[in-house]
């Protein structure tokens, strides 16, 4: 555990070398989520409520989406890359140290530009979730859900990588994980709402989080963890498995 | 390369490369898909909430309002103002100045070549998905404008973003002339959403920018809105954006530092 302190340590204090750098990414990353802002004021000022969404419940949502999404791409960056390290054969440098390669994997870079998402999130929140001790209870966990949704989904595409060879399959994952959290899951009807609760499971990083911080109830919160646990235990063991056909690279430094 | 067939060469190089590479053109063509899938859907819901139409869109219109104006954005290179501000940046440029044909014209050309091969399928992928999931467009005939209007909405984009990237020959970096462009195209330029569909005074400002040329006007369209002064818009904005580059690209050329070798 020490060692995977000091590695998340180590990767804060790389991404925060060049101060003006990490505040410039953040910065953009802030711009850029109220452009959204901007473009869902705009969509429901024009029509309306859309099958039980509104312009407030939206923003919910999409506090939710980049807090979690920017835990899952800021401070776990490497979790997009898992699938190119694996074709490439970048993982020498981790497996040869005393930790969990995953979890070291995981903590050893932080990328600002995605912690300017996880920073609207929150002010996002504070200024449209109406908070209070109780709410911003519900958003730490449903966000903590969100987080480890993402982040699993995103290593077990990835992981997929170890066994096709090609990592198509992690990059596509990623888009449409990203893409399809961004929309309340009700404007899809029939089949593909049950994709979006089963192979890409973005309903559970937004729609489901934004619904529970309406209106809390305990099953409904018990189910996202569940969620959340089985994705994160399915992650690590598609990696784990993964490893064993994993071919060096020769590549020592990005690891 | 021939002095007079370089552009050709370079578009059709280009061209042959982007379809060779299978893997990146799958990977366009199912990102595009889901794109249009969900905004589709969105604004679907959105036109059966108001009584089957918003802004004058109907069901039929908006889908195809989304398939093309995604269909110009998801088949340019996404980070190419980036990759341009880079290549200043650090001085690369300096060596396509050795050769015997404009640097902004080859960089165009290639640009162009790379993207249209990428256009052709996203667009044949997004006229199956209007037709199965909404039909045929109110006036099928807008189509046939629509064709042209995408290949000039996308040379308008190219030749933008390299006049837009040309601020790296002063700033050194062109990251946050991307970013803000990335996001006039997104709301100005009537990618994610309808003109018609903007406040009025937002509407009117859009309407004298040329970001409308690079997904507005080839969506209104798709969508069955026989407006051929649309095509006359887009070719006075190509000109227009054309000159503007190639003045910033001069200018540039002239004060550009090569740092290292």
């Amino acid at each position: 555990m020490r060692g995977l302190l000091a590695t998340l340590r180590n990767a804060v204090a790389e991404a925060r070398a060049n101060r003006a750098a990490f505040a410039s990414q953040v910065t953009i990353m802030v711009v850029n989520d109220i452009v959204w802002v901007l473009f869902w004021t705009l969509f429901f000022r024009r029509v309306g409520t859309v099958r039980g969404w509104d312009g407030d419940r939206i923003l919910l949502l999409l506090a939710v989406i980049t807090c979690g999404a920017g835990i899952a791409l800021g401070v776990l960056a490497n979790a997009r890359r898992v699938g190119n390290m694996a074709v490439d054969g970048q993982l020498d440098g981790v497996l040869a140290l005393p930790v969990p390669p995953l979890a070291h994997l995981l903590l050893r870079r932080v990328e600002p530009v995605n912690v300017g998402d996880f920073l609207f999130g929150v002010v996002l929140f504070a200024v449209v979730g109406s908070p209070t001790l109780g709410r911003a209870g519900v958003f730490v966990y449903v966000v903590a859900c969100a987080a480890t949704i993402v982040t699993s989904f995103l290593v077990l595409t990835g992981s997929l990588a170890f066994f096709a060879g090609r990592n198509e399959g992690g990059e596509l994952g990623f888009h449409a994980m990203l893409l399809l959290g961004s929309y309340p899951v009700d404007i899809f009807a029939g089949a593909a709402k049950v994709v979006l609760y089963t192979v890409v499971p973005a309903a559970f990083v937004s729609t489901v989080p934004a619904r529970l911080l309406e209106d809390f109830d305990l099953a409904g919160a018990a189910w996202l963890g569940a969620v959340a646990g089985a994705f994160a235990a399915a992650a690590w063991a598609t990696f784990t498995l993964g490893l064993r056909r994993y071919t060096s690279g020769s590549v020592w430094t990005r690891a | 390369m021939s002095r007079r067939r370089w552009p050709e060469v370079t578009a059709g190089t280009a061209a042959l490369r982007a379809v060779a590479e299978r893997g990146g053109l799958a990977i366009a063509l199912v990102f595009y898909v889901l794109v249009v899938a969900v905004l589709a859907a969105l604004w679907r819901a959105a036109v059966d909430s108001n009584g089957g139409e918003v802004a004058g869109y109907t069901v039929v219109a908006i889908t195809w309002y989304a398939a093309m104006a995604e269909a110009v954005t998801v088949s340019l290179n996404q980070r190419m103002i980036r990759e341009i501000g880079d290549d200043i940046g650090s001085g690369a440029v300096a060596v396509e100045l050795l050769r015997p044909a404009p640097v902004l014209g080859v960089r165009v050309a290639g640009a162009l070549g790379r993207t249209l091969p990428r256009l052709a399928a996203c667009c044949a992928a997004g006229a199956v998905l209007g037709l199965v999931t909404a039909g045929v467009p109110e006036r099928p005939a807008a189509l046939a404008l629509a064709v042209p209007s995408a290949v000039l909405a996308v040379a308008c984009n190219i030749v933008a973003q390299h006049a837009f990237a040309g601020v790296a020959f002063w700033w050194r970096d062109a990251g946050s002339a991307w970013f803000l462009y990335q996001k006039l195209v997104f709301i100005v330029g009537g990618m994610l959403i309808p003109l018609e569909a903007l406040p009025g005074w937002l509407e009117a400002t859009a309407r004298l920018l040329p970001f409308r040329a690079m997904a507005y006007a080839p969506a209104r369209l798709a969508a069955g809105h026989v407006e051929p002064v649309l095509l006359l818009e887009q070719v006075a904005w190509l000109a227009l954006l054309a000159l503007a580059a190639g003045a910033v690209f001069r200018a540039g050329e002239r004060r550009l530092q090569v740092v290292g070798g």
